[in-house]
C-alpha cells in the first residue's frame, strides 16, 4: 500500500466541497489552522471539559462524609472501558447518516478510478474520508479528554491506551460503514432493474423508511442512554462474542491486570479490524465502479403535454413549470427526499413515546399542549426546511433559472406555492393522526387547524427569504442547498415568528391548563375568537412584509446571476 | 423594438477581482448573422458569451441584444434567446422530455407546438425511444442534444452557443450545422464559440479570434487573412499566428525529452 496515496486521497475528500463552495475560487489558499478548526476545537473542549471534571471529582472526593463511593482510579477505569463500544455505536450511526446523506455527483470522486490508485488504497482512505467532520472531531474532543484526565489521575498509560482504543473503534465503525455503502448501492440498483418505472416511487418511500428507521434507533438510543450508559458495563461482558465489543472488553481485562486475556481481545480485534478492511476492499473491488441502470420514467413515444391542476388555479406556465419541475426533484433527489423525514420523525417520536415504545413522556392522557405540538411543529419544520433549502435545491443546474425568461414574482410564486403546499399536507397528515391518538375537542381541533395555517404561511415566507439569502448551489460531496450559519437564523428567525403567531392564545392555555391561575378565562369563546383572530392577523402582516421581501430579493438573486 | 443589429457590445469590461476576463470588448452582429468566437482557453469567450444573456454582470460597458439592454430588460432578452452552455449542468432528475416540457413551457410555447417540436427535434438527434429515462443516465453528446434542443425550442431570434457541437456524434453535428444555415434564412442571428476551427471556416460569416480577453481580429475568411498577413491560409495557420502561438515546434521538441 502507497501511504502518500491514501493521504492524497484523504486530503481530496477533505477539500472536495470547500474549493466548490470558496467565493474567492481562484487562487485559493488554505489556511492550516482554519481547514482542521472542528479537530482543534473538539481538542480543546476535551481538554477543558477533562480539567473541570477533574476539579469536580477532587471536590467529591475530598468530602470524606460521602458514603460508599468506589476508589477513584476504579471509577475512572470502568468509564473508560465503556467508551470505545459508544464511539463504536456513535460511529455507525453518524457515518450512515452522512452517507445516506451525499448527493449523487460523483465528478470529484471518479478521478480515482483512472489513477493508478489500488483498491486498498481507495477503500482505506475512504474509511477515513468517512469519519472526517462531526464523528472524528468526538473521537479526537473525547481521546484528549481521557489522556487529560488520566495524567492527574495517574492513570496515564490506562488513558493513552484507551485513546488508541477510541481510534479503532471509529476506524472499526467507518470500515463497517463502508461495507454497507457498498452494499446499498447494488441492493438500490437491484430493486431499481427489477421495479421498472415504478422505480422512482421504490425509491421515494423506501429511502424515507430507511431514513426513519435510523432516526427511530438513535432516538432510541439516545433516549435510554442514561440506563443504556449505566448498563453497558455489564451488556458487554455478556455479550463478548460480539466483536463490536472487543476492543473495550481488551480493556476491561488489562485494567484488571489480566494481560494474557486483554492481548487475546485485542489480537481479536485487530483481526476483526482487518477482516472489515478486506470485506470492503473485496466489495469495491467487485461492485466499486458498478452503476445503478437507468430509471425510465415514462414509456417512450406517448408524450402529451399536460395542462394541469396547476394552470386552473391561476399559475402562469412558467410557474406551474417550475413546481413540476420542483415536485420531481423532491420526489427523486435522494438528498431532498430527507427534508421529509424530519417532520414525520416530529410526528412519529411523541407516538411511540405515549405508546411506551420509547421512554420520554409517558402519560397517554390528551392533553392540550401535546395537541398543539403535533399539530404544530411538523407542519413549521416543514416551511422552515422546505423554504431555506428551495433556493438552494437548484444547485449547478441554476444557471437554467437565471437564463430562463423568469421573474422575480414567478420564481417566488413556484417556490413559496411549493413550501406551503407541503406544509399544508404535513399539517393534515399530523392533524389526523393527532385526532386519532389524543382525541382532542372539536374546538381545539379546528383552532389548532387554523393556527397550523397562521404558522405555515409566514415561517414559509421567512424561511424562503432565508433561502434567497443563504442559498449554497455546491453539489460535492454533499449538496448544501443553504450555508450552516442561515440554518440557524431560519431556526431563531421561525422561533421568533412562531412564538410571536401564538402569543395572543397564551393567557388562553394557560387558564385551560390552570383553571386557577386566570379565572373565567378558561372555555371563554369570545376571548378564544379574539386571540384566534389576533394571531391571525399577526400571521397575515409577517406573510405580507415577507413575501414583498423575498420578491425583492428574488430580483436581486436574478440580476447579480454569476455563474 | 430591434435596432439594426442584433447584439451590441460597448467596451465591456469583466473583472475577477485582479484577473480581467474581458477587457474593453467592441463588437456589433448584424440579424441574420452567424458569427464564430475563437481564442485559446482562458480567453473570455465564455464569459463574453455569458454577459449576452445576463448570467454575467459586466464591470463596464453596456449589452444590447436585439435592441434590448440585457441589464435592464433581463426577461424580454432571454425571451429571444436560446443558449447553450459549454457544460450542460442540466437537471438530472428528469427525463429528457420533462426536461424539454419545462423549457417549452418557461419560454411559453403553446401546448399543441410544443407536441410537434420536441416529437421533431427527438427524432431528428435520434434520441426517441430514450427520452423517459432520467437524464443522469445519458452520456455527454445525448445532454448536449438535449442541451441544443432546449435551445432551439421557443424559435429564438438569437441563438448563443459555447461550444455547441462538443461530444455531438457526426450525424447530428451536421444536422445543427445545416439547422443553423435554415435559420439564418429566417433572420435567426447565432453566436457561438467553439475550437474547432473547421467548423468556424465553414459556416461562420465572421469570426472573432479574442486573446487574454481582448479581439484580435475580427472580419470574414478574407479579412483575417489581411490581417495576419497570411494569403490564402487556412484558419489554423491564422489562428495560430494572431495568438502568437505558431512557434509549436519548440514545444513539441521539449515534451519529446
Amino acid at each position: 500500500m502507497n501511504w502518500k496515496n491514501v493521504l492524497f486521497l484523504v486530503r481530496v475528500e477533505r477539500k472536495s466541497g470547500r474549493l466548490i463552495r470558496g467565493i474567492k475560487a481562484t487562487r485559493y489558499r488554505e489556511n492550516g489552522f482554519l481547514a482542521y478548526w472542528p479537530y482543534w476545537t473538539a481538542a480543546i473542549i476535551g481538554v477543558l471539559s477533562a480539567l473541570l471534571a477533574n476539579y469536580i471529582v477532587s471536590l467529591v472526593y475530598s468530602q470524606a462524609a460521602v458514603p460508599n463511593l468506589p476508589s477513584l482510579g476504579h471509577a475512572t477505569l470502568s468509564v473508560f472501558v465503556i467508551l470505545p463500544t459508544i464511539v463504536v455505536v456513535f460511529s455507525l450511526v453518524f457515518t450512515l447518516l452522512q452517507q445516506i446523506q451525499l448527493s449523487g455527483v460523483k465528478a470529484s470522486t471518479q478521478v480515482m478510478y483512472w489513477l493508478p490508485i489500488t483498491w486498498q488504497e481507495h477503500t482505506f482512505a475512504s474509511i477515513i474520508a468517512n469519519l472526517l467532520g462531526f464523528p472524528l472531531a468526538v473521537v479526537v474532543g473525547l481521546a484528549a479528554g481521557v489522556v487529560t484526565f488520566s495524567i492527574p489521575n495517574g492513570l496515564i498509560l490506562q488513558g493513552l491506551l484507551t485513546a488508541l482504543a477510541l481510534f479503532a473503534a471509529a476506524f472499526l465503525a467507518s470500515a463497517a460503514t463502508e461495507s454497507l455503502r457498498i452494499l446499498q448501492v447494488r441492493f438500490i440498483g437491484a430493486v431499481y432493474k427489477s421495479s421498472g418505472r415504478a422505480a422512482i416511487w421504490v425509491r421515494f418511500v423506501g429511502s424515507i423508511l430507511f431514513f426513519i428507521f435510523f432516526y427511530v434507533l438513535y432516538f432510541y438510543v439516545t433516549s435510554g442512554f442514561q440506563s443504556f450508559l449505566q448498563n453497558l458495563n455489564h451488556v458487554q461482558s455478556t455479550i463478548w462474542y460480539v466483536p463490536f465489543v472487543w476492543l473495550a472488553i481488551a480493556l476491561s481485562y488489562i485494567f484488571n491486570g489480566l494481560f494474557l486475556q486483554g492481548g487475546l481481545f485485542i489480537s481479536l480485534s485487530a483481526l476483526f479490524i482487518a477482516g472489515l478492511y478486506y470485506l470492503a476492499v473485496w466489495l469495491n473491488t467487485e461492485f466499486g465502479l458498478y452503476e445503478p441502470p437507468a430509471i425510465t420514467v415514462q414509456k417512450s413515444g406517448i408524450y402529451t403535454p399536460k395542462t394541469g391542476l396547476l394552470g386552473k388555479l391561476g399559475f402562469s406556465s412558467v410557474e406551474a413549470a417550475i413546481i413540476r419541475k420542483d415536485f420531481r426533484a423532491f420526489t427523486r433527489r435522494r438528498e431532498l427526499i430527507s427534508v421529509f423525514i424530519v417532520p414525520i420523525i416530529i410526528i412519529i417520536i411523541p407516538l411511540l413515546e405515549s405508546q411506551g415504545v420509547i421512554s420520554g413522556a409517558t402519560t397517554g392522557q390528551t392533553s392540550l399542549t401535546l395537541v398543539g405540538t403535533i399539530f404544530l411543529l411538523p407542519a413549521a419544520a416543514m416551511a422552515m426546511l422546505l423554504g431555506e433549502i428551495m433556493i438552494g435545491e437548484e444547485g449547478q443546474a441554476v444557471w437554467r433559472i437565471y437564463a430562463s425568461p423568469i421573474s422575480a414574482k414567478n420564481l417566488v410564486k413556484s417556490k413559496y406555492f411549493f413550501v406551503t403546499l407541503f406544509s399544508t399536507i404535513i399539517l393534515l397528515v399530523a392533524g389526523i393522526v393527532g385526532i386519532a391518538f389524543y382525541h382532542p375537542s372539536l374546538r381545539e381541533t379546528i383552532v389548532a387547524f387554523i393556527e397550523g395555517f397562521f404558522i405555515i404561511f409566514p415561517i414559509g415566507a421567512i424561511s424562503l427569504y432565508i433561502g434567497f439569502r443563504g442559498a449554497d448551489f455546491s453539489e460535492t460531496r454533499r449538496a448544501r442547498m443553504v450555508r450552516q450559519e442561515w440554518t440557524l437564523v431560519s431556526f431563531f428567525a421561525a422561533a421568533i415568528a412562531g412564538a410571536a403567531i401564538l402569543a395572543p392564545l397564551v393567557p388562553y392555555v394557560i387558564a385551560s391548563l390552570i383553571p386557577s391561575s386566570i379565572p373565567g378565562l378558561a372555555g371563554n369563546s369570545f376571548y378564544l375568537a379574539i386571540s384566534v383572530f389576533s394571531s391571525g392577523v399577526i400571521s397575515l402582516i409577517i406573510t405580507a412584509v415577507f413575501y414583498q421581501i423575498n420578491i425583492s430579493s428574488a430580483r436581486e438573486f436574478l440580476r447579480k446571476a454569476e455563474v | 423594438m430591434y435596432s439594426q443589429f442584433a447584439v451590441e457590445l460597448k467596451g465591456v469590461t469583466k473583472r475577477y477581482n485582479e484577473i480581467v476576463a474581458v477587457n474593453n470588448l467592441n463588437l456589433t452582429l448584424s440579424t441574420g448573422e452567424i458569427f464564430g468566437l475563437l481564442g485559446p482557453n482562458g480567453s473570455g469567450k465564455s464569459t463574453t458569451l455569458k454577459m449576452l444573456i445576463g448570467l454575467v454582470q459586466p464591470t463596464a460597458g453596456s449589452v444590447n441584444v436585439l435592441g434590448l439592454d440585457v441589464q435592464k430588460q433581463p426577461v424580454e432578452v432571454k425571451r429571444l434567446v436560446g443558449y447553450v452552455p459549454e457544460s450542460p449542468n442540466i437537471y438530472e432528475f428528469l427525463t429528457g422530455i420533462e426536461y424539454l416540457d419545462f423549457i417549452a413551457d418557461v419560454y411559453g410555447v403553446p401546448p399543441a407546438e410544443k407536441k410537434q417540436r420536441i416529437t421533431e427535434y427527438l427524432k431528428a438527434m435520434q434520441l426517441e425511444g430514450r427520452e423517459g429515462d432520467m437524464i443522469n443516465s445519458y452520456s455527454d453528446g445525448m445532454k448536449k442534444k438535449i442541451s441544443l434542443i432546449s435551445a432551439f425550442i421557443h424559435k429564438p431570434k438569437l441563438l448563443i452557443l459555447d461550444e455547441p457541437l462538443n461530444a455531438l456524434d457526426p450525424r447530428s453535428a451536421r444536422i445543427v450545422k445545416d439547422f443553423l444555415h435554415e435559420l439564418k434564412g429566417q433572420g435567426v442571428t447565432t453566436i457561438m464559440s467553439t475550437h474547432v476551427l473547421e467548423i468556424a471556416e465553414a459556416i461562420c460569416d465572421r469570426i472573432g479570434i479574442m486573446y487574454q480577453g481582448q479581439l484580435l481580429a475580427l472580419g470574414n475568411m478574407e479579412e483575417l487573412r489581411k490581417t495576419a498577413s497570411l494569403p490564402g491560409s487556412g484558419l489554423e495557420d491564422i489562428f495560430l499566428r494572431l495568438t502568437g502561438t505558431e512557434d509549436l515546434r519548440a514545444v513539441v521538441e521539449e515534451l519529446m525529452k
